[in-house]
Parts: C-alpha cells; structure tokens; sequence
C-alpha cells in the first residue's frame, strides 16, 4: 500500500530548478532510501513531503490525504541540519516539540518518558540542552523526531555526524520501527547504509529522480557485470586493463566494473599470467557502482571538487 | 491557523524569556535605576555648591555691607577698614576667594559692581552674589527715594501665575499641563523603548531559532505565520509584564511618595525661608505643595497606552522579525536596520515639539501616521484632549497597516527562516515576497 505519492513536482528557487519533475511511490512498512550527490533536489523534495516548502506544480499524498498541517502529524522530521533550544531543558523542549505535533500533554509525558527511559537519558530531563555533549544531544534529537508515535519517519541524511555507537543506535531504531510496521523514509549519500537497510531506493541527480525501484531489481537490472578478484603478488597488472572501472581496490583486493563488453576471460587469463588468484566471482555491481554509473563520474569528480573547496 | 499551536509557540516564548534572570533583574532594577538616576540629578541641581566662597566687601558707601552681611554671613565680610592693596593681597594669597568694591556710583547710576576673583568663581556663584547685590542696591535706592515700608513690601512681592483648564462642565481645574506633558513625553519614551527593545528581543529570537537550525523542526510541525504570530505575541506579553509591574510600582510608589514628598518639600521651604510667609514664598516659586496631587494619572490613559503599545509592537515586532529572518547573525542586520530606525527615531525626536505643541498640525499629523503614531498619539493624549475621532483614525490606521506590514513580513519570514548562509538583500526581499 502507497503511504507517500508525490505525483510529477517541480519546485524552482529563482531560476534553480531544485526539483524537476519527480515522481515516486513510498509502501508502507518498507524502508525507502533517497540517493544522490549534494544540491541533487533530496532535501528540497523532504522538505516538500513535510510541507514546510509547498511545490510549484504535482501533488504530494501522505496516507490518501495532501500534504498540509494535517499530514505534518503523521511524520516525524529529523533534518540535516539538526537543533534544538539550547537555553531550554531536556524534557520541556521535548515536551513542547511533540505537543506542536499534536500530542496531548499526558501521552506525549509518557512516550517522552519511554524514550529517555530506553535511551538512559532520564536524568538529563533538567539539564538545559547547550550543557549536554553532542552524542546526547543526539539522541535528545531522535527522541523529539519519535516521541509523538507517527506513522512515518522521515531523516535527511541521519548518519552524518553521528558518533559510531548513537549511528549503530539509529540503525537499531530504524530497524525496530520497520518491523513495528511503520515507513522510513531517509536521504544519504553513503552507499553502504543503504545496503544494509534500503527496500526501495529512489536516485536524484540534478532534479531529477534518474533511477528507482526495488534495491533487488535495480541491482539485477544492471546483471552481473562485476568482478570480485581476490589474488596475492603483483597488481600493477590491474591498471594494464582497458574498459573497466576499478571500485574498492586494494593489495589483494580489486572490485571490476566490466564495460563496453569486455571479455570476463580475458581479464581472467591476463590475472592468472602475473599474480595467484584465489577468487575469481561475477556479481551484481555494488549500490556505489550503480550510483557512479548513473549519475557518471564527470559529475561526481565535480561535486567531490566543489566540497572540497 | 491553528490557534492551540500558536498558543504553544506563545506560552514557551514567553515562559522561557520571563523566567530567565536576566528579565527578572532588569523588571526588578530598571526603576531603581532611574529613580537613583532622577534623584542624582535632583540632588545635583539643588545643592548648594556655592556656598564655600568667601566674598570680601570693600565698600566705600558704608551702607550696602551690613544689608550683604546680614543676607550671608559665612560668605560676606567687611573689608573695608583694610587698604585697598591688602584685599588684593589677601585674593591673590587666597585668604578671601574674591572681593566687590561697592561705592556710591554703583547706587546712584547703572553702573555695575564688579566681583574680583583669582580663580573663577563659577557661574552659579556669580549669579548668586549678583542677585544678592542687586537686593541690597535696590533696597538702598528705593531707602533714598523715600519709599515707604509697604511699598517695599509690595515691591519685593513677585507676583506669580497659575493656570487653569476650563472644561466642558464649565469648573476650572487645576491645569497640570506642564505635569502632563512630562508624563506624555516619558510614556511615548517608554513605547519607543519598547518598540525598540521587545522588537529586538523578538528579532535576535527569531535569529537563535534560525543559527540553532531548531526551525526546520519546528516548521515540520506548524506553519510559519503561526510560529511568527505566536512569538510575536509573546514577547509582546512579556513586553506588558514589565510595563504592567513598572506601573503598579510607579502607583504604589506615588501613593506613598506624595505625602512624604509634600512634608519634606514644606520642610525645606520652611527651613530656606526662616519664618518667613509660607504661601507667599510657594507662590513666588509657582509651586503649590498641594499641586503634589497632580501625580495621579488618568487611568485612561495607561488604557491608551497599552493599546498602542500592543499594535505597534505587533506591527514594527513583524519587521524585526523579517529582518532576523533573513539574517545568520545578529551582525548582518545592520543594513536593514534604517527602516526600523528611521521612522522610531523620528518619532521620538518629533515627540519633544509635540510635548510643547500637542495641537499643532505637525502634531496632529505624526499622531495618525501609523508608523510615528504609537509614540505621538499617547504623547498627545496625555498632553491635551485630543478629540476622539483622532484617536479612532489613528488606530483604525495603525491596525491596517499592521495588517499590511504583517503580510509582508510573514512572506519575508517564511522565506527567509530556510535561507542558509546567503546574505541577503533588499532584492531578495522582493524576490521572497514574490515567490511565496
């Protein structure tokens, strides 16, 4: 069942189309995942879902209903850019951001005190935000994405500054709402997390949603076009090779992206000549390789460049 | 718009800012502050710096020093006995701070004394011995005319003025005017302040909200106008807190200050006269200690002054907040900040001629204009009687425009609390109006 249906949007900051007619479906009790380079439209289409931006043209449907003050109950945000009332102690800032979701004063008491609960965060309730170290306020940040029970959850890239234990702690969280049967929506750029956890990806580049499915299908879709080489000696003999892209290569270690038809026996014969190999393996590519084949390397070499500046 | 959402917005504005120390201390001192402030001054204006220098008389008409003399002993002595070169001496070695050679020209024609002093004397020191001379000069030539003890009286008697409102009822009250115009004067003050001082309360909020990213969140839950409208109104509370506990501090302290004031001003004038006639000397200061009474304010006035406080805090609080919206930190508000100051600025300097000319058409038109109005109006209805369909204009105005500048700010907000990292501009501005 379609719990989120945005419906051909665009959406244009002056002449910048942000978001360039995008549709996508979202099931329900699935976790969807939101690909694509910086600036690719992600955070503007979330934005949109969240009706905090309204499109230019398309509709957006959140359970049957369009997006309005009314669906904004039904999710629960966590922006890129988190923040919370520094001034403000724990448990009225949490108070307050799920009573504005609608929460009665009583439930959202109890659900907050659940939460701190299962996060050991219950003695923080009166310390004022800006005296707690950045991994509790993060979780004092998931508590107020979650607290108000929504049907849906919505992180825009939810890794990104999170120390290994609060970003392994999420990844629990996330799974146990799935399973609770509730919908996850989230946007990154590490191919890894998505993975692990993705049903459903959706990939933006410039605007446009250029690829989207079942992470199974869009992987099959590409075949088994990849090498996984595991050898011992000499690998200079990697960079003799002509139509491949080299992924995840290391001493022993190489993953071939096999282009324009190249011979897979070929590649095998020339590694057999100058090193031992141990693993010779035709898989599906990998999410990054398809993420580097889609968007193409020309503009992620830039986006990486524009970053680095 | 969902008003149980505003109201939450509301409630943790508010709560969060008047719990905090720094609104509490600033209730509680701000009128300590001014009082010792209005005090120091008082204290300065009416002390006697004067009276430590010594004067000597070298007079030479033998009847003008023992009348000097005789008006202040401690600063008056005769040195006439003495040659001439010895007083000098005794300026110039500092044993007497000056000297005033008096001789009979200076009664029979309009010559004037001279006062010789070695280091300066001091404005006020001269203007003392000045009226002092021109007492005892005037007292012998009036001597030498033959004058009799009455006419003198009468002469020394300067008549006073007081005036009176007539009113519709036809009774003359007494006229507080120089009173109310004080009053107007400080309560426009007080909005100006207030405009000034809660709208940037509210701007550096909306600022916080923004650099803290805590307004991504929050607008997920609520719209903007809604999140705006709800801060507005509670620093807007907050506003009439303060302005609320000022007022029933400023009551409690007037009842009780009158009769202690009027007792100790009838003290000291007592005490400055020695016996003389009581009423006479209060008439010839134009003070009454009775008029001590006229420190009451017309409640109606304070009613005046809260609604307009309130509409031109909601409608210059928009502004401010457009501005904090458009910004990343408090310092990148410098270049919108002239549309906020030029018309509050105006206000406040047009304010000081309307206190004196409440009627003018100078007056009559910054008291409907809706940006000068929340300042001029209340100045002018303390300061006359402004006719009522004035006030009904200048609100009805005031609430128009709130509307109108409202709607502009709100699209600028919503806008603009998204907008990471860019300065923005006028144009942008226009652009946000445009887009939203």
């Amino acid at each position: 069942m379609t719990i989120i249906h945005v419906e051909n949007i665009r959406k244009s900051f002056g002449k910048n189309k942000a978001v360039d007619d995008v549709s996508f479906d979202v099931e329900k009790g699935r976790i969807f995942g939101l690909l694509g380079p910086n600036g690719a439209g992600k955070t503007t289409t979330i934005r949109m879902i969240n009706n905090i931006l309204g499109p230019d043209q398309g509709s957006i449907t959140i359970n049957g209903q369009i997006a309005s003050p009314l669906t904004q109950k039904m999710i629960g945000y966590m922006p890129e850019e988190r923040g919370l009332y520094k001034k403000m102690k724990v448990g009225e800032q949490l108070l307050y951001l799920t009573q504005l979701k609608g929460m009665k004063t009583k439930a959202a008491k109890e659900a907050i005190h659940y939460w701190l609960d299962r996060f050991d965060a219950s003695d923080w309730t009166k310390k004022e935000v800006g005296e707690l170290s950045k991994g509790m306020s993060q979780k004092i940040q998931f508590i107020a994405t979650i607290a108000h029970d929504p049907d849906i959850y919505i992180f825009d890239e939810p890794f990104s500054g999170l120390d290994p234990i609060n970003s392994d702690m999420l990844k629990d969280i996330i799974i146990e709402l799935k399973n609770n049967g509730k919908t996850i929506l989230f946007s990154t750029h590490r191919m890894e997390q998505v993975e692990q956890m993705c049903d459903d990806i959706c990939l933006f580049n410039k605007g446009k949603a250029v690829l989207q499915g079942k992470l199974r299908e869009v992987k099959a879709s590409f075949g088994k076009n990849t090498i996984n080489l595991e050898f011992d000696g000499d690998g200079s003999f990697l960079d003799k090779l002509e139509g491949v892209r080299l992924n995840n290569r290391s001493t022993n270690f190489a993953e071939i992206r096999v282009l324009n038809g190249q011979s897979m026996q070929d590649i095998l014969k020339l590694a057999m000549e100058h090193a031992e190999i141990h693993k010779f393996e035709r898989i599906e590519p990998s999410l990054n390789e398809i993420f580097i084949s889609t968007v193409g390397e020309d503009n992620l070499k830039a986006q990486q460049l524009e970053e680095a500046q | 718009m969902d008003f149980s959402k505003i109201f939450l917005v509301l409630k943790r504005e508010y709560l969060t800012r008047a719990k905090s120390k720094s609104f509490i201390l600033s209730t509680a001192l701000t009128p300590i502050v001014l009082i010792a402030f209005f005090g120091f001054l008082a204290w300065i204006m009416t002390s006697d710096s004067e009276s430590e220098k010594t004067v000597g008389i070298y007079d030479q008409t033998g009847v003008l020093v023992e009348n000097l003399i005789s008006l202040d002993s401690l600063r008056y002595s005769d040195v006439s006995y003495l040659p001439l070169d010895t007083v000098k001496a005794m300026v110039l070695r500092q044993d007497l701070d000056s000297y005033l050679l008096l001789e009979e020209r200076h009664i029979e024609t309009n010559e004037n004394a001279e006062l010789i002093y070695k280091e300066s004397g001091g404005l006020a020191f001269n203007g003392s011995v000045r009226s002092d001379v021109r007492e005892v000069i005037q007292e012998e030539r009036l001597t030498r005319a033959n004058v009799s003890d009455e006419v003198k009286q009468l002469f020394a008697r300067r008549p006073g003025l007081d005036s009176r409102k007539l009113t519709e009822e036809g009774e003359a009250e007494d006229d507080k005017a120089g009173f109310m115009s004080g009053v107007g004067f400080v309560l426009g003050l007080l909005i100006f302040i207030g405009l000034f001082g809660y709208g940037a309360v509210l701007m550096r909020s909306v600022i916080e909200e923004k650099t803290n990213r805590i307004v991504e969140v929050i607008t997920s839950s609520l719209k903007p106008i809604e999140l705006l409208i709800g801060k507005v109104a509670g620093v807007c509370l907050l506003g009439f807190t303060q302005f609320t506990v000022w007022a029933v501090m400023y009551i409690g302290f007037s009842m009780a200050a009158v009769p202690v004031a009027g007792v100790l001003m009838q003290d000291q004038i007592a005490q400055a006269t020695e016996g003389q006639d009581l009423e006479q000397v209060a008439a010839e200061a134009g003070f009454d200690p009775s008029s001590l009474e006229v420190l009451s304010i017309d409640p109606m006035i304070f009613v005046y002054f809260f609604l307009f406080f309130v509409l031109g805090f909601f409608m210059y609080a928009s502004i401010f907040a457009a501005v904090g919206s458009a910004v990343d930190s408090e310092q990148d508000t410098q270049q919108f900040m002239p549309i906020l100051m030029i018309p509050l600025i105006g206000a406040y300097v047009l304010n000081t001629r309307i206190m004196v000319e409440p009627d003018s058409t100078l007056a009559v038109v910054a008291s409907m204009f809706p940006l000068t109005s929340p300042i001029n109006m209340i100045t002018r209805i303390a300061t006359t009687d402004v006719p009522v369909w004035q006030i009904g204009a200048s609100l009805a105005l005031l609430v128009a425009s709130f509307f109108g500048v409202m709607w502009v700010s709100a699209k600028i907000y919503r806008v603009g609390i998204l907008m990471y990292g860019k300065k923005a501009s006028f144009g942008d501005f226009a652009k946000w109006i445009k887009q939203s």
